[in-house]
């Protein structure tokens, strides 16, 4: 959590405005916060002196079905927000596993998706139109409410993953997508690594659409979904099946409650209970390579830790349990590993200590001196989120 | 210009590179968008990354505004030159540089045509999504700068979902990479910005797209109706039933007879038509599709074709790529627009524009891609009539005001460039500018890139707007400034 006494909680994009110029006039640093969900992301929190709240930003969620697009308030929840859409027979395609109290603020500060990632992408990938109030308390909009739209900088994409640090998001529209009618997801055996990546390139590299090709472990195993028509969904889990035989794989296909409950247990893996959790991307074809001398580095030191991921895109999340006074080490040669192959591992969550020690970012690249200018002229005062992005931004 | 800047320009690149006379600079005097003209200072043909990094850091250190453009297909001026400055033209960094068909990446110079990336990965059963109708020509630099679309964006997005990773000569002659080899790199999304920023915050030399699969089924029809509406009435149909379509295209009376005198597409007789495709696995395509025909039927097409085999196919999509250019069959010259509204006031926007064409007297031809309400009216003038290029100017102008109205914007794919400027303030308060602007600033303090393009009004960047704060720590002399 943020070191603050100060809680502002305006009630409208307005007030939150004013409330911004104010603290911004009076030389004060501010953080945004949804529901907080992933305050303790990042690095080491220094002591700001007030947390702007967007709680109560959370109505009204205007859903225009007939064009597929939906304007939602920074504070309104994305459980909240899909099950409105749901009425009108349409989603919101993200699905985040930290918490399902998470805003549609928060997830956009964090371009945070899941595993439906797979299909539907991450809110940059989706967003439209976004209105923010600006540093020093004036408020702007970029991009619109309508899905072809090139007129402007695209500053709803650079606000995505910003972390606070630009501007305060007060809200966003979205292209939405028709909620599936059905859904099946095929659950494999367990097996090695090798095994797992080959046969996760083999399924990506099917005439397929799945929603989702998640993996977990260790033990490893993979996750496959496909939402669509009851004929397609079913026609397709059985394809996959067929492909998992030919590996020497067993499988089974779940629907329906048994389905919803395999998800949820997976999810559970990005859920705050302690360790320390850092995010990988690496190319495809290294997720092997990756998951073995993860495998490697925990045993030398009998650590702990589970493994999920966005198997074909390279996206994968690593939680380190038991003994952190080893996690350290572990981190920096696994970064050195994956920042070798042109990859990248930020440290989630984790003691202070360790981020102390290993860093937050890691090597962020030849832009990091155009983030700081773009990051100075948005907030020429330091007023957002001081130092919660690379290089002090 | 400048004996001396020129002189150390031809010095900056290999010979043949630097372009300075008159009847040669007069080529280069416009993009696709012709009645916007200016001739350039002077025009320089790097053929490396090297060489264009060595012309942007002389241009700093002049002063000296320049210009990149790609093959020149633009439509919205976005590669008018500066009169006064350089033409940085990328046609000759035409190599793919490496392509990684397991990883699904390819690496390009911004030269490289859209269409090339697509052909140099079909035989691996790949290509490339963002498909312009200029798809033969178009630069992808000139992509990235506008965040190209084309017919098949409804599913698969534009050139900002495909791009991974670029290398940039910024303003001021530093070579940055944005984006990654993989995905999400840590840091703000500079390249979320760069792309379909227009030329404006740097040159791109280098590229890393994403490639998709093809799909195993794609299934076409073509649907004759007799009026607009009742093929949007299908559009709306078909949205509404939950199916996202990988294309949706409308072609008006109009557009349909060019096409069909240009290229014979075998178009229906009818006053409008729709063409919708779905693509993906082949169980769902087959299901989905089946809905798509029964829709259209319902909503009263009085023809339907299935296309039968690629061929079919590609007959049918070559009438529709070929409208703009066929339009030269009908009228001696036209004007192309770009509005988007929401789909659902398309009838009423559509209403409009036909009351307009009545009260012009100019005919105006409508082609536009349905599913994403993004329309492109065709305005036929006589540009032998005096005034008469400057009446279809206004009739596009007002064109974009019904789209603003409607809830829509001013451009959808062809960018605000020179031609829309004027037209900013009235999506975008002076505030809503203000904060791009900051990007603009960041990247090219010096306000010599591609100057004059988006933004209504010229703003010097030293200017912070509002009054300006000291922070704590700085008033205590214990940070600084960036």
């Amino acid at each position: 959590m943020a070191d603050s006494e100060v809680v502002l909680e305006p009630p409208d994009a307005s007030a939150l405005a004013s409330m911004l110029q104010t603290a911004n006039a009076n030389g004060q640093t501010v953080l945004p916060r949804g529901s907080g969900t992933k305050l303790m992301w990042g690095p080491v929190s220094t002591p700001i002196d007030a947390v702007l709240s967007t709680r109560r930003l959370a109505t009204p969620i205007d859903h225009r079905p007939g064009d597929l697009t939906a304007t939602i308030p920074a504070g309104a929840t994305l459980a909240a927000v899909n099950e409105l859409l749901g009425r009108g027979g349409q989603w919101l395609p993200l699905d985040p596993q930290v918490s399902s109290e998470a805003t549609i603020g928060g997830i956009v500060a964090f371009n945070d998706s899941g595993p439906r990632r797979h299909r539907h992408g991450t809110p940059r990938d989706l967003i439209i139109g976004v209105e923010m109030a600006l540093a020093d308390g004036r408020a702007a909009k970029a991009g619109g409410r309508v899905v072809k739209n090139v007129a402007g900088y695209d500053l709803s994409r650079l606000l995505c993953g910003s972390l606070g640090s630009l501007a305060v998001i007060t809200s966003a529209t979205f292209k939405l997508a028709p909620l599936p009618p059905a859904s099946r997801t095929v659950v494999t055996a367990t097996t090695n690594v090798e095994t797992l990546t080959d046969l996760a390139l083999a399924i990506a590299a099917a005439p397929l659409a799945p929603s989702a090709l998640e993996m977990e472990g260790p033990p490893y195993r993979l996750a496959i979904r496909y939402e669509t028509t009851e004929t397609a969904a079913e026609r397709q889990a059985h394809a996959t099946c067929a492909i998992c035989d030919r590996f020497n794989v067993g499988t089974e296909t779940c629907d329906a409650e048994r389905e919803d409950q395999l998800w949820l247990t997976l999810g559970s893996r990005m859920q705050n209970t302690g360790g320390t959790l850092v995010k990988m991307s690496v190319l495809p074809t290294l997720v092997g390579e990756t998951l073995r001398t993860i495998e490697h580095l925990a045993a030398k030191v009998e650590v702990e830790y589970v493994t999920i991921g966005r198997v074909a895109l390279g996206v994968l999340f690593v939680r380190l349990g038991s003994k952190p006074q080893a996690h350290s080490d572990i981190v920096i040669s696994l970064r050195r590993d994956v920042e070798a192959k042109g990859g990248s591992l930020v440290v989630l969550h984790g003691a202070d200590a360790l981020k102390r020690q290993v860093g937050t970012w890691g090597n962020v690249g030849s832009s990091l001196p155009l983030m700081r200018a773009v990051k100075a002229r948005f907030d020429p005062a330091g007023t957002l989120s001081p130092g919660r992005g690379p290089g002090g931004i | 210009m400048d004996p001396a800047f020129l002189n150390e320009l031809e010095r900056s690149i290999r010979p043949g590179g630097v372009l300075r006379d008159p009847t040669e600079l007069i080529t280069y005097e416009s993009d696709a968008l012709t009645h916007l003209r200016a001739v350039p200072g002077v025009v320089v043909i790097p053929q490396s990354a090297a060489e264009v990094q060595a012309v942007v850091r002389l241009c700093h250190r002049a002063a000296v505004p320049f210009v990149a453009r790609g093959h020149g297909t633009g439509l919205s001026g976005g590669a008018l030159p500066s009169p006064d400055g350089v033409l940085v033209v990328l046609s000759r960094l035409t190599r793919i540089l490496a392509v990684d068909i397991a990883n699904m990446r390819v690496t390009v110079e911004p030269g490289v045509t859209n269409l090339a990336i697509t052909h140099r990965v079909a035989p691996f059963g790949c290509y490339y999504a963002p498909d312009p109708s200029s798809q033969v020509v178009c630069s992808i630099g000139g992509n990235i700068a506008e965040n190209s679309g084309g017919a098949h964006c409804l599913k698969y997005g534009f050139t900002v979902h495909h791009v991974l990773a670029v290398d940039v000569v910024l303003p001021d002659g530093e070579l940055v990479r944005l984006g990654g080899t993989t995905l999400d790199p840590p840091g703000l999304d500079l390249l979320g910005v760069l792309v379909g920023s227009e030329g404006t915050l740097g040159i791109v030399t280098q590229a890393t797209l994403g490639l998709l699969r093809r799909p195993e089924a794609v299934l076409t029809l073509l649907a004759g109706f007799d009026s607009i509406d009742a093929a949007g009435g299908a559009v709306s149909e078909i949205i509404a039933s939950g199916i996202v379509p990988a294309a949706v295209e409308m072609m008006d009376r109009l557009t349909i007879e060019a096409a069909e005198a240009a290229v014979h597409p075998g178009f229906p007789d009818a006053n409008a038509v729709l063409i919708v495709e779905l693509d993906g696995p082949r169980v769902e395509v087959d299901e989905l599709f089946s809905t798509v025909e029964t829709v259209c039927r319902r909503a009263g097409a009085a023809t339907l074709e299935v296309a039968r085999d690629n061929a079919a196919r590609e007959r049918i999509w070559k009438g529709r790529k070929a409208a703009f250019a066929a339009m030269g069959r009908v009228t001696p010259s036209y004007y192309v627009q770009d509005g988007v509204v929401p789909r659902t006031r398309l009838p009423e926007v559509l209403a409009r524009i036909r009351a307009l064409e009545a009260r012009e007297g100019l005919r105006i031809g409508n082609v536009f891609h349905a599913g994403d309400g993004n329309l492109h009216p065709l305005i036929c003038y006589d540009e032998s009539i005096p005034g008469q290029a400057d009446q279809a100017a206004q009739v596009a102008a007002e064109i974009l005001t019904y789209c603003i109205e409607a809830g829509g914007t001013i451009t959808g794919e062809h960018g605000v460039g020179a031609d829309k400027k004027a037209n900013m303030p009235k999506l975008f308060s002076p505030d809503d500018l203000d904060a791009m602007h900051l990007v603009r600033c960041a990247f090219d303090p010096a306000g010599i890139c591609n100057p004059g393009k988006i933004f209504p009004t010229p703003r010097l960047c030293g200017e912070v707007p509002g009054p300006y704060r000291r922070h704590p720590l700085e008033q205590a002399g214990l940070a600084e400034r960036f």
